[in-house]
C-alpha cells in the first residue's frame, strides 16, 4: 500500500495536486480545534476589518474572525461528506454484492427499490424534508438522509461487478467447499470491489458536500452550526458583497472549490491506478 | 486432442488390486435434464439420458467425449451442483462414504456439508482461475480447506506445507499472489488444494486442458501419485484421449448424452468395439503412419431433439434398422468391456 502510494506521488502528476489539495484542507479542519473563540459566538472581534496581519482572512459583519470560521466550517463540511460517503457506501456495499451474487427474486426486490432510489428527484425531497422536520433538522439528520439517498448508483455498479464474480471458478469452488454466503461475499468478493469502492468514495463526498452547501446557501438546513454553505448564507443576509465585505465570500468558496478539486483529483488518479486501460491512453496505446 | 502428447500404445500401469475392490462411486441411470419455459415455449435439452457406471476405489476413471456430449452436466450432477435450469429427473447417485442417499442433490444440506470437499473434492475447468486473484495463496487455502481440517491455524499452516511438498512446491508460494505464480504452479497450488483434505473422491473437470504439454506430463503424474498415496478415486473428465492413454486405468466414452462403451484403458484403444469409438481411436495420429485420417461425416445430436433410437445411428456406417427403433442396452460383450451397439451385440435387445 505504502509502496503504490509513493509510485502515485512520484509518475501521477492529478494524484500529488490532489493530495497536496486536500493537504491544505484537512489542515485547516485540524487547526479548528485550536480556535481562540467558540464557533457560535458573534461580535467577538471588531466587525469587517479587510484581511490583514491581525486576521488573515478579515472579520466578518456579524464579528467574527473568518479564518477561524473557515476552519471549523470545513471540518463540518468535510465530517459531513465523510458520514454520508460512510453510511451511504455500506448501504451500497450490502445490497450491490448481495444482490449481484444472490439474483433471482432478491435481485429484482433489492434492484426495484435501488432505480427507486435513482430516479427520485432528490432536490425537492430535501427540502420537503426540511420543511417537515424544521428544527429537528440537524446536520446528522441531514447526512443520514442524504446517505439513504446516495446509494443507489454505486450499489448498482458493484451489483454488475459481483454478477461476475459469482460465475468465477473461485466462486463456485468457495460454494463447493462449504463457504457460506456471508463469508464468499465478506472475504472472496469484498477485496475485489474494495477499489472501485475507494474511487467511489471520493465522488460521493464531492456530491454530498456540493448538496450541502446549495441547501445551506438557501437556508434549507441548521444555520447555527458553522458550514461552508452556512457562512455563505450568513454573508448573503448581510449583503456582504454589496457592502464590499468581499472576504466573507471568497474564502470559504476558496476553500471548498479546493476541497472539491482536490478530492476529485484523487478520484481521478485512484481511477487510473485501479484500470489499466486509462494508463495505456494516456499513453497514447490501447485500442483505437 | 492436442497434438503430440497422444501416445499411439497405451501405456497405463495397470492397476491390477483395483479391479476387485467395492465401488466408491455407483452412478445408475441417471437423466439430467435442461428444462426452460420462456414465454410459454418449454424445451427440454436431455443433457445426460440414462448413464449407469462404477466407480471403484483407487482407480482413475476418465470419461472421454466430443463437446456437448453431456461430460461437464454429468459430473456436475455427480458433484451436486445442480441449479435451475438442470434437473435431475431419475436415477440415482452413490457414494459409499453417503449411504442412504440417492446423490447430492437429494441429501440435506448437513450431511452435503460433511462431505463435500472431506471426502468428495472438485478440480474445476479452467483451474487456473481457482485462486482468487485478490487473495494471497494461503488465504485460499484457510477459505476452503480450514474448516475441514480443524486444529489452530499453525498446525493448519504446517499441514499445508507438508502437502505442498508432495507437490514440489516451495513454502514461499503460500505468501504469493495467484498473478506471481507460473501457470504450472497455480494449476499444483489448485490440486493441493482439492487433495489436502485426502478425499476419498476426487473429480476432476479438464484440469490440464489449458497446459502446454510438458507441464500437462507433470501434473498428470503428480494426480497420479497422489492418488496412489491417498487411495482415492478420481473421476477424470477430459476431451483429449492421449490424457486418458497416459492416466486412466478404465475408460468410458460418452455420446449424445450417453454413455457408448466402457472398458479398461488399454482395452479401447487396442479393440474399440463401438463404431463411434473405432472412428474416436482411429483419429488419432500415430507413429509412423501417414495415412490420411477419416473424418465422420454429420455433426453431434441436438440433444434437444434427439434421433430416436441408438442416438447415433444418422452417422453410424453399421446403422440397421433396429438401430432407429431401439435404444441398444449395454452390455458386457467381453469381460469388463460394455458396449451399447446393436451391431456389436446381435439379439441383446429384448
Amino acid at each position: 500500500m505504502l509502496a503504490i502510494l509513493r509510485d502515485l506521488l512520484k509518475y501521477n502528476l492529478e494524484f500529488r495536486i490532489g493530495i497536496i489539495l486536500v493537504g491544505i484542507v484537512v489542515g485547516l479542519a485540524i487547526l479548528s480545534g485550536f480556535s481562540p473563540y467558540p464557533p457560535g459566538d458573534v461580535y467577538v472581534v471588531p466587525p469587517d476589518v479587510p484581511p490583514s496581519s491581525a486576521y488573515w482572512f478579515g472579520t466578518t459583519s456579524r464579528g467574527q474572525d473568518v479564518f477561524w470560521q473557515v476552519c471549523v466550517a470545513i471540518r463540518n463540511t468535510l465530517l459531513f461528506g465523510i458520514t454520508v460517503a460512510a453510511i451511504s457506501r455500506v448501504l451500497s456495499l450490502v445490497i450491490g454484492l448481495l444482490s449481484g451474487y444472490k439474483g433471482g427474486w432478491i435481485d429484482r426486490a433489492l434492484m426495484g427499490v435501488n432505480d427507486t432510489f435513482i430516479v427520485i428527484p432528490l432536490f425537492p425531497i430535501l427540502v420537503l424534508f426540511y420543511f417537515v422536520m424544521r428544527d429537528s433538522m440537524t446536520w446528522l439528520m441531514l447526512a443520514m438522509i442524504m446517505a439513504t439517498l446516495g446509494w443507489a448508483y454505486d450499489a448498482r455498479l458493484i451489483r454488475a461487478v459481483a454478477m461476475s464474480l459469482k460465475t468465477r471458478e473461485f466462486s463456485q469452488t468457495a460454494v463447493f467447499s462449504g463457504m457460506t454466503t456471508r463469508e464468499i461475499l465478506t472475504r472472496e468478493h469484498l477485496p475485489y470491489v474494495m477499489p472501485i469502492v475507494f474511487s467511489t468514495t471520493m465522488n460521493n463526498m464531492n456530491w454530498s458536500i456540493g448538496l450541502e452547501v446549495t441547501l445551506s446557501v438557501l437556508g434549507f438546513t441548521d444555520i447555527n452550526t458553522p458550514t461552508i454553505g452556512g457562512m455563505i448564507y450568513w454573508a448573503n443576509q448581510h449583503t456582504a458583497i454589496v457592502a464590499g465585505v468581499w472576504w466573507w465570500i471568497a474564502f470559504p468558496i476558496a476553500v471548498v472549490i479546493m476541497a472539491f478539486v482536490g478530492l476529485f483529483l484523487l478520484a481521478v488518479s485512484m481511477n487510473e491506478y485501479i484500470d489499466p486501460r486509462s494508463r495505456l491512453s494516456r499513453m497514447g496505446g490501447g485500442a483505437r | 486432442m492436442s497434438g503430440p502428447v497422444a501416445l499411439h500404445t497405451p501405456t497405463t500401469p495397470v492397476a491390477g488390486a483395483a479391479l476387485a475392490s467395492d465401488p466408491v462411486l455407483r452412478v445408475n441411470d441417471i437423466q439430467a435434464h435442461f428444462r426452460t419455459q420462456h414465454f410459454g415455449v418449454s424445451r427440454e435439452v436431455r443433457a445426460v439420458d440414462g448413464v449407469t457406471f462404477d466407480v471403484r476405489r483407487n482407480e482413475i476413471y476418465g470419461l472421454a467425449g466430443e463437446s456437448s456430449s453431456g461430460k461437464t452436466t454429468l459430473i456436475k450432477t455427480i458433484a451436486g451442483a445442480i441449479k435451475p435450469p438442470l434437473q435431475v429427473v431419475g436415477g440415482s447417485v452413490q457414494f459409499s462414504f453417503m449411504p442412504g442417499y440417492p446423490g447430492l442433490h437429494a441429501a440435506p444440506a448437513a450431511e452435503v456439508e460433511r462431505v463435500r470437499w472431506r471426502h468428495l473434492s472438485y478440480v474445476m475447468q479452467g483451474s487456473m482461475n481457482v485462486l482468487n486473484p485478490m487473495r494471497r495463496v494461503i488465504s485460499t487455502f484457510q477459505d476452503f480447506a480450514w474448516r475441514h481440517l480443524g486444529g489452530s491455524r499453525k498446525q493448519f499452516e504446517e499441514r499445508v506445507v507438508a502437502h505442498l511438498a508432495r507437490v514440489r512446491l516451495d513454502p514461499a508460494v503460500l505468501r504469493a499472489y495467484p498473478h506471481e505464480l507460473s501457470g504450472g504452479m497455480r494449476q499444483r497450488v489448485t490440486i493441493a488444494l482439492a487433495t489436502i483434505c485426502k478425499p476419498d473422491f476426487i473429480i476432476a473437470d479438464e484440469p490440464t486442458t489449458a497446459l502446454d504439454v510438458i507441464v500437462q506430463k507433470d501434473v498428470l503424474g503428480m494426480i497420479r501419485s497422489i492418488q496412489q498415496e491417498m487411495g482415492s478415486s478420481v473421476l477424470f473428465v477430459t476431451h483429449d484421449m492421449g490424457v486418458h492413454a497416459h492416466l486412466t486405468d478404465r475408460l468410458g466414452i460418452m455420446y449424445g448424452g450417453r454413455l457408448v462403451e466402457e472398458a479398461p484403458t488399454p482395452e479401447i484403444f487396442s479393440r474399440p468395439l463401438h463404431p463411434y469409438t473405432v472412428y474416436l481411436i482411429g483419429s488419432l495420429p500415430r507413429i509412423g503412419d501417414d495415412t490420411p485420417r477419416k473424418s465422420l461425416e454429420g455433426s453431434p445430436p441436438n440433444l434437444a431433439d434427439p434421433p430416436t433410437g441408438c442416438r447415433f445411428h444418422p452417422r453410424c456406417p453399421l446403422a440397421m434398422e433396429v438401430c432407429a427403433r431401439q435404444v441398444p442396452p449395454m452390455v458386457e460383450s467381453l469381460p469388463g468391456h460394455r458396449v451399447a451397439c446393436h451391431a456389436v451385440n446381435p439379439g441383446a435387445a429384448a
